[in-house]
């Protein structure tokens, strides 16, 4: 079996997803059929907010998984045209 | 006797395998001469006209409008619950993999083994 860290780390995740989705889908499929006085909307945002606020999330992993990835690929191409006169020499 | 039911059992079962192999090599219809690519964007823009048609009220149908509000988010939704599955199995694979720490020092010790002996033979590590 997984060493106790990783069985806590894994579990921990698979208990993250499974709130985000339940919460997710109570606010996108659920909520419209409930009333509009009823006490649930309290625990929730505006409808629009449930579109906003993933795009928004991918957008920022987005860029931060691309931002480092783009600089190094950035000067490796600035430094292979640099250096491709040289060798064709 | 016994002999022979297994030979008759046999030439059958070859006789139903060529023609099923048959079938395969020839098919018929649009769909199974379509490459996978081409099947599963076409399975997809059938689920997005779908989707275009509830939220935007292309033929005028006026839908209850609780259905449009659970339509509309469709696309978000169907993405937002692909990444917790995937978070979900990721978790899952971590909390289940199977270390063999036994192995693994059985591993270092031969590891370690192997490097005395190249050090005696004269190896420069």
């Amino acid at each position: 079996m997984a060493s106790g860290a990783d069985r806590t780390a894994g579990m921990g995740l698979v208990l993250f997803s499974l709130l985000l989705f339940s919460y997710y889908t109570v606010w996108v499929i659920v909520l419209p059929f409930v009333d509009a006085d009823h006490v649930l909307h309290r625990y929730f945002l505006p409808r629009e907010f449930s579109v906003i606020l993933p795009g928004v999330a991918g957008v920022v992993l987005l860029l931060c998984i691309g931002l480092p990835s783009n600089q190094t690929a950035f000067t490796a191409v600035v430094l292979l045209k640099n250096h491709k006169p040289k060798k064709m020499d | 006797m016994h002999h022979k039911f297994d030979v008759n059992i046999l030439r059958r079962a070859e006789v139903a395998f060529e023609r099923r192999s048959f079938i395969k090599k020839n098919p018929s219809g649009a769909f199974s001469t379509m490459t996978k690519l081409m099947q599963w964007l076409f399975g997809v823009s059938l689920l997005a006209t779908a989707w275009a048609v509830v939220t935007f009220d292309l033929f005028g149908l006026s839908f209850p409008p609780e259905y449009r509000e659970v339509a509309w988010p469709m696309p978000v939704y169907l993405l937002v619950s692909f990444g917790c599955f995937s978070l979900a199995t990721v978790g899952y694979r971590v909390a289940t993999f199977n270390d063999c720490d036994e192995a693994a020092r059985e591993l270092q010790d031969q590891i370690k083994e192997a490097k005395e002996d190249l050090r005696k033979k004269g190896l420069k590590l």
